[in-house]
């Protein structure tokens, strides 16, 4: 939502929209994680009255869904694509392709045998 | 050689010192798993790259040196011209009376 979002671009990486709020909801997670934790502690601890534990679970159920790690995607950084994105290199495919053929990435060299 | 059942909760017990984690002989759900999770926001956030080098920063970087920023002074003159020119962009409407696009004038 655009409420999270940063007031002046912050990425140094392929800019559309989708990128921009992928990054979004990894800074709102990012700061609401020890919150959930905490919910989600209170929820697994038997021990606590299942009174406070089923306040807990209401708690975190109303949270933001921007606050949620499945919401998180991995994005290629040179092309903003969602599919077949290498996470070691955060690359679609076929960046990673062209940027390896092209000496960019250090420590990858192609096959040969 | 059976050992007895106290001398077991004793080990455990200094095994959980030693440790650091919770004596739960009962093994009740007591949700430690949850609090030895690390927290991985951090490496979360950081997956796109920051944006760096931007003349904004540098000003601020060396406020010393006077930069130029050519494209925002560009940008500005443009905006003083069209101004000077009655050019500008409309005023915010602030109540509903002022939006009606269709009032009339006579």
């Amino acid at each position: 939502m655009s409420m999270f979002r940063a007031k002046k671009l912050d990425l140094g990486c392929y800019v559309n929209i989708r990128n921009i709020r992928d990054h979004t909801k990894r800074k709102v997670y990012a700061a609401n994680e020890p919150e959930r934790q905490a919910l989600r502690f209170i929820i697994r601890n038997t021990a606590l009255p299942q009174r406070v534990r089923a306040q807990a679970q209401l708690q975190l159920s109303q949270m933001h869904c921007y606050t949620r790690f499945t919401q998180i995607k991995n994005r290629c950084i040179m092309g903003g694509k969602g599919r077949g994105v290498f996470s070691d290199f955060r690359m679609g495919r076929y960046q990673f392709r062209l940027n390896a053929l092209a000496g960019k990435i250090p420590g990858v060299r192609k096959a040969s045998w | 050689m059976a050992v007895p059942r106290a001398r077991i909760l004793d080990l455990m017990k200094v095994q959980c010192r030693v440790f650091n984690t919770t004596f739960n002989p009962n093994r009740q759900r007591l949700g430690t798993r949850i609090l030895h999770e690390r927290l991985k926001g951090e490496a979360v956030a950081s997956y796109y790259p920051p944006r760096i080098g931007t003349i904004k920063q540098l000003q601020a970087l060396y406020p010393e040196y006077q930069i130029l920023d050519e494209k925002e002074e560009d940008r500005l003159e443009h905006l003083t011209i069209a101004r000077s020119r009655g050019k500008e962009n409309p005023k915010k409407k602030r109540t509903a009376a002022e939006s009606k696009k269709f009032t009339r004038k006579r």
